[in-house]
């Protein structure tokens, strides 16, 4: 993505800038999180703290903040209600504070999909008789999962319980989110985990008992970062994540088989409803003269014109914002994409675009602790259960191995949780 | 009284049509006086040197920055240079330690792949420590073993680890964002490391400068210290990533001089970017760049850059910046497709005299596009020619109103002249106008008083005419004869009548016509001779 941004920010500096009489310069780089710091901080103003720029990609959340010391430019003083009719309606809705001023400009957004290695599970797959319709329910990815670890398993026949894991989601609240309303039903209540719903504790075992027995990837990290060393098969993660999928896996002996990749659109729980997570973020502009704000917008139109944002979305595997852009002009173009896997994540998009309705993350204060506190817990009790369970497996069978290492464990998860 | 009117009325009627007016003459003197101050204000201008000022301020402006990018580099490499050297010393002692410890040496580590991962995974604190430590955006070590040597390509194929920042330009992170980019994934687990999107378990070095480039030197130059032996490769993109890197790298040397390897630091292109990216505002397009300098021009295809619009963009091959040096003006820069930048570039010594590596020469350069430059200078000089021709305008507009403003008192007092209520005219508060109404005033009065007089001796003289008519025929015989000067005994003889009749006749002429002596009657007649008329 930097890559990309820089070179359309020369072009841009090279082109319409030149014309204009205005330069763009990239005065930070940073991720979310140090965004968010850095933002807030200079929001603050903060000693040592960055001068705040003209453009800024920011995530809801520090919008918010931005939006609320008053430092935020509304978008619609800058664009014309035809020129805002021209971008996807749910990605300018959730730019929108409080329903109202639009003041992050989307640039950036993606779903989530599912993205499998191909190349081994096209193997495991002709032995299992496992294919890729199965992987649509997250049902089906668990019970494909249960037999890629015996698969997996049955290689070392003198090794017992070495089975491989099959998937790993790249966030587990998103998992939980998203799960709860694809069965008709809300994570959260009153800003806290709904514990009592039987969905969220649905979804909760989706997880942790895969987990617990070794199908599904405990691990605080990106789930490309398993499937670069063989470590799984598949995982559901941001659109935007593909470029980290690496054309071959790289076993500890440094030995490489090639990795094909294949992209489904997000699994449903079986008699959900089709729904994905809308996420991603956008680009803000900060107050400060008329003519640099106009000028700084003149940036966001050029920007996200339909074949720039198509230049923009193959290089990146974020989504296309204007409707143009996931179009026509997608059909049009997407044969030039050069990055086969990108090709396929647009083919995907546009399949989910048609077909799902898509969730935006709730927003408040300490969403993010929850978040994080939520995750944190339930991977340590699924390792923690893990452990208990690999070590029961050696006197009991894994049917009461599960069950005598797993058992009460959502009632003491949801007091740990809450704490 | 009327004649005299006329004559003045003809004389003013006369000057309009063949003379300049007076409000003409003075709008033309003023016309002149600041058309000559603002000739005397460009001549100043031109001799102060302020329309070539737009010229030498962008080169000071140029030339600082420059000063300030050659600082800042040579400061920033030098250091960094240090660092790698205080990297390597650290870091070869620590390998040392640890091969010595497992009775190991950096051949056998091949066959001992455990063993190899368990040094590496050991060496990230220092590692990690070492990229804290300065400002680069990764840090490397790589060791002449391979995980596995019966792979087809393993002789290029080499161990290390290779952290990169992603976040460079963040000075102090209390959480850096730390991606694997080289090395055993698991040593990214232990540490809460993500894997960079290119990772790879093991090093390509087949084309490598980074790695045989201080290899051979090390082993060629076994007298030469570490701080000698760094180097700095051009910019490239590593195997299998695609962002440009500058590294510069030392050997791995035990104490007994076996060579490990080597370890170094990196600074990727956005770093270089957001780390030297010019601060001069006057220039959007100011870029900054540093290049290895040959004889002929900057290498633009291992350059860095800095700036929102760099050399990098003008041509698709980019290969060879030339460029002719000038004294006292911009050094220009060019390529064969006539992409022409101003600016200065000076040397930048980036290795100890000592070094093998010295002979390469790096320059840092300053370019800004040539039409900026000239758009500045024409941008000033035209506010200038801007001004003055304001003032110019300005002085043109108030002549016309001063000349106007000036003459009107005049041409009012003109007016009055014309006029002939002269005496009841109103003062113009001109000293000399009003003297002039006042003298032209008298000068009236003097001339209707003397033709009052004129016309009172004409009435006389009427009727002394009138009474002339009523004498006898003798008697104006004898009038005719008195005004001709003769003597009574002339006319009494000139008649044929007698002295007495004569004297009786003088009488009733007298009586007649009112005079009382023979002189005051010769006087009428002259009054009469010189006004033309005449007697019957």
């Amino acid at each position: 993505m930097k890559d990309t941004m820089d070179e359309m920010i020369e072009e841009f500096n090279g082109t319409v800038g030149l014309e204009k009489g205005v330069i763009i310069n990239v005065t930070s780089i940073s991720g979310s999180s140090t965004l968010h710091d850095k933002l807030t901080m200079a929001a603050n103003g903060d000693p040592g703290a960055p001068q705040l720029p003209d453009i800024t990609t920011a995530y809801p959340k520090t919008a918010v903040a931005l939006v609320e010391k008053g430092l935020l430019v509304n978008l619609e003083e800058q664009f014309s209600k035809k020129e805002l009719s021209k971008y996807i309606p749910r990605f300018i809705d959730e730019g929108r504070y409080a329903g109202g001023s639009l003041y992050v400009f989307p640039t950036a957004k993606s779903t989530e999909v599912l993205f499998i290695n191909s190349s081994i599970f096209d193997q495991f797959s002709e032995d299992a008789g496992v294919t890729y319709d199965d992987l649509s329910t997250f049902e089906g990815i668990r019970n494909a999962a249960a037999l890629y670890y015996e698969w997996t398993d049955q290689k070392t026949p003198d090794i017992p319980n070495d089975g491989k894991t099959f998937y790993v989601p790249d966030s587990l609240f998103n998992l939980s989110l998203i799960g709860c309303e694809q069965l008709g039903s809300r994570l959260l209540k009153d800003k806290v985990i709904d514990y009592d719903n039987p969905d969220v504790r649905k979804v909760w075992e989706s997880y942790y008992l895969p987990a617990v027995q070794g199908y599904t990837a405990i691990f605080d990290g990106y789930a490309s970062d398993l499937a670069k060393t063989g470590d799984i098969v598949c995982s559901t993660g941001s659109t935007a994540g593909v470029l980290f999928f690496s054309p071959t896996v790289t076993y500890a002996d440094n030995t490489t088989e090639e990795a094909r990749l294949t992209i489904l659109p997000y699994p449903i729980y079986e008699g959900g409803k089709k729904i994905a997570l809308q996420r991603g973020a956008g680009m803000c502009v900060i107050k400060s003269d008329t003519k640099r704000e106009k000028l700084a917008a003149l940036f966001l139109k050029w920007f996200t014109r339909p074949e720039n944002n198509l230049r923009f979305v193959s290089s990146t595997g974020y989504l296309p914002v204007t409707e143009e852009a996931f179009g026509d002009i997608m059909l049009q173009e997407i044969d030039t994409v050069s990055d086969d896997n990108i090709k396929k994540l647009l083919t995907v998009a546009r399949q989910m675009q048609t077909e799902y309705e898509f969730y935006i993350s709730p927003l408040f204060d300490g969403v993010d602790v929850l978040q994080s506190n939520y995750e944190e817990t339930l991977r340590s009790f699924a390792q923690s259960s893990k452990d208990s369970y690999q070590s029961l497996l050696q006197e009991e069978s894994p049917q009461m191995a599960l069950s005598d290492s797993t058992g009460g464990k959502y009632n003491e998860f949801r007091k740990v949780a809450i704490k | 009284m009327n004649r005299l009117r006329e004559k003045v009325l003809c004389k003013i009627y006369k000057s309009e049509h063949n003379s300049v007016t007076l409000r003409f003459r003075l709008l033309i003197f003023l016309l002149m006086l600041v058309l000559t101050m603002a000739a005397g204000i460009i001549a100043i201008l031109i001799f102060t040197g302020v329309f070539s000022a737009g010229i030498t301020e962008s080169k000071d402006r140029v030339q600082s920055a420059l000063r300030h990018s050659q600082e800042e580099i040579s400061s920033q490499y030098g250091q960094l240079s240090l660092s790698v050297v205080e990297f390597s010393e650290v870091l070869s002692q620590s390998l040392e330690d640890k091969l010595t410890g497992r009775k190991l040496t950096i051949e056998s580590l091949s066959d001992e792949p455990e063993q190899l991962e368990e040094i590496i995974a050991e060496s990230y604190d220092t590692t990690f420590y070492s990229l804290q430590k300065s400002k680069c955006s990764g840090a490397f070590f790589i060791l002449n073993a391979t995980v596995n040597p019966a792979l087809k390509n393993a002789s290029n194929s080499k161990a290390g680890l290779y952290i990169k920042n992603m976040e460079p330009n963040i000075i102090s992170s209390s959480t850096p964002t730390i991606t694997i980019l080289t090395g055993f994934p698991q040593i990214g687990r232990d540490n809460s490391l993500n894997l960079h999107a290119q990772w790879s378990l093991e090093f390509d070095i087949s084309e490598a400068e980074y790695y045989n480039q201080p290899m051979e030197a090390a082993m060629k130059h076994s007298d030469l210290s570490l701080s000698k032996l760094y180097y700095w490769s051009n910019p490239c993109i590593l195997p299998g990533t695609s962002e440009e890197v500058m590294l510069c790298s030392v050997p791995l040397i035990d104490s007994h001089h076996n060579i490990y390897g080597v370890c170094g630091f990196e600074i990727s292109a956005m770093l270089f970017k957001l780390s030297y990216m010019p601060t001069d505002k006057s220039y959007n397009r100011m870029s900054c760049m540093l290049s290895p300098l040959s004889g002929k021009g900057l290498l633009l295809h291992r350059s860095m850059f800095a700036g929102g619009y760099s050399a990098k963009n003008i041509s698709e091959d980019y290969s060879l910046l030339k460029f002719r040096k000038k004294s006292n003006s911009f050094t220009t820069y060019y390529t064969d497709s006539d992409n022409i930048f101003l600016g200065f570039h000076e040397e930048v010594q980036l290795y100890p005299k000592d070094s093998p590596f010295y002979v390469e020469d790096w320059a840092t350069a300053i370019l800004v596009p040539k039409e900026d430059i000239v758009d500045s200078i024409l941008n000033l000089n035209i506010v200038i020619a801007c001004l003055l021709s304001l003032l110019v305008t300005g002085g043109i507009i108030i002549s016309i109103f001063f000349s106007k403003k000036y003459l009107k008192p005049i041409s009012a007092g003109f007016e009055i002249i014309k006029s002939a209520e002269t005496e009841e005219a109103p003062k113009t508060n001109i000293q000399e106008m009003d003297d002039l109404i006042h003298y032209l005033s008298e000068y009236k009065r003097e001339q209707l008083k003397k033709a009052e007089q004129e016309r009172y001796q004409l009435t006389m003289l009427e009727d002394f005419v009138e009474k002339t008519k009523t004498l006898t025929p003798a008697e104006y015989s004898v009038f005719s004869l008195y005004i001709k000067g003769r003597s009574v005994q002339e006319i009494a003889g000139q008649l044929f009548i007698s002295v007495n009749t004569v004297k009786t006749h003088n009488k009733h002429i007298f009586s007649k016509l009112g005079v009382a002596s023979k002189e005051e009657l010769i006087l009428y007649n002259n009054m009469l001779q010189e006004i033309g008329l005449k007697l019957k």
